[in-house]
């Protein structure tokens, strides 16, 4: 079994893959929480979105994943931020921050700041989703 | 009393809770929720939100001469009573 790096497509990092590859199989990425399906493509292994998920699970599970990978807590305003993302997702087509005007790459929740540590510096992520 | 200035966000939760805290209070205040803008004036008040606050998020808020970046409750009641 060989250890590969393979890129997240919602974080945009590599990461390395030590688990024993299966078309199919769920991978959590280690560093944005998002869960993903390995895929074979042309002979190689890719990491996709799961499209056997709603909206509303894929968020769900990747903030939830977030959160335990790097210890945080939610509180009340879990569920009107869930919510918020997913207006965002039904208006701009993916989990853009509801506290950010630009609805680009790196403000896909959990965005850039909150991967590099804003919730340690502040104790709450921006939107006041992740607690330390 | 102070002039208050709301730039806020349609999605966001701090937000709802500035416009929840200055209407229980009775504070009159004007806000903005930018992303429903028409994109040229949506342009505009970012970029002004942008010179003012450093930042491309919200809420922002001007209560006379001070800018309040985020939704800090202690700060907005502080810059009321100056
Ligand atoms: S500030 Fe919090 S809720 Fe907003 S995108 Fe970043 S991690 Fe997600
Ligand atoms: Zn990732």
């Amino acid at each position: 079994m060989t250890s590969e790096r393979m890129l997240c497509p919602v974080c945009q990092v590599a990461f390395l893959l030590k688990e024993e590859k299966v078309p199919g199989k769920r991978v959590v990425c280690p560093v944005c929480g998002a869960v993903l399906t390995l895929t074979e493509e042309n002979g190689s292994w890719v990491l996709r979105r799961p499209k056997d998920m709603s909206p509303e699970e894929e968020i769900r599970t990747r903030v939830e994943n977030f959160a335990r990978l790097r210890g945080y807590h939610f509180n009340e305003m879990k569920e009107p931020l869930i919510e918020a993302l997913l207006k965002k997702y039904e208006r701009y087509g993916d989990f853009y921050c509801p506290c950010k005007i630009d609805n680009i790459p790196e403000n896909v929740c959990p965005c850039l700041e909150t991967r590099q540590g804003s919730v340690e510096r502040n104790g709450r992520c921006h939107c006041g989703l992740f607690w330390k | 009393m102070k002039s208050v200035m709301l730039y806020a966000l349609s999605t966001c939760p701090f937000c709802k809770m500035a416009k929840r805290f200055f209407e229980s209070r009775n504070i009159p205040y004007n806000f903005v929720d930018v992303d429903l803008l028409p994109e040229e004036e949506k342009e505009k008040t970012v970029a002004e939100v942008q010179r003012i606050s450093g930042r491309r998020a919200f809420p922002v808020i001007v209560i006379g001469e001070e800018v309040i970046v985020g939704y800090d409750e202690l700060r907005i009641r502080e810059a009321l009573e100056k």
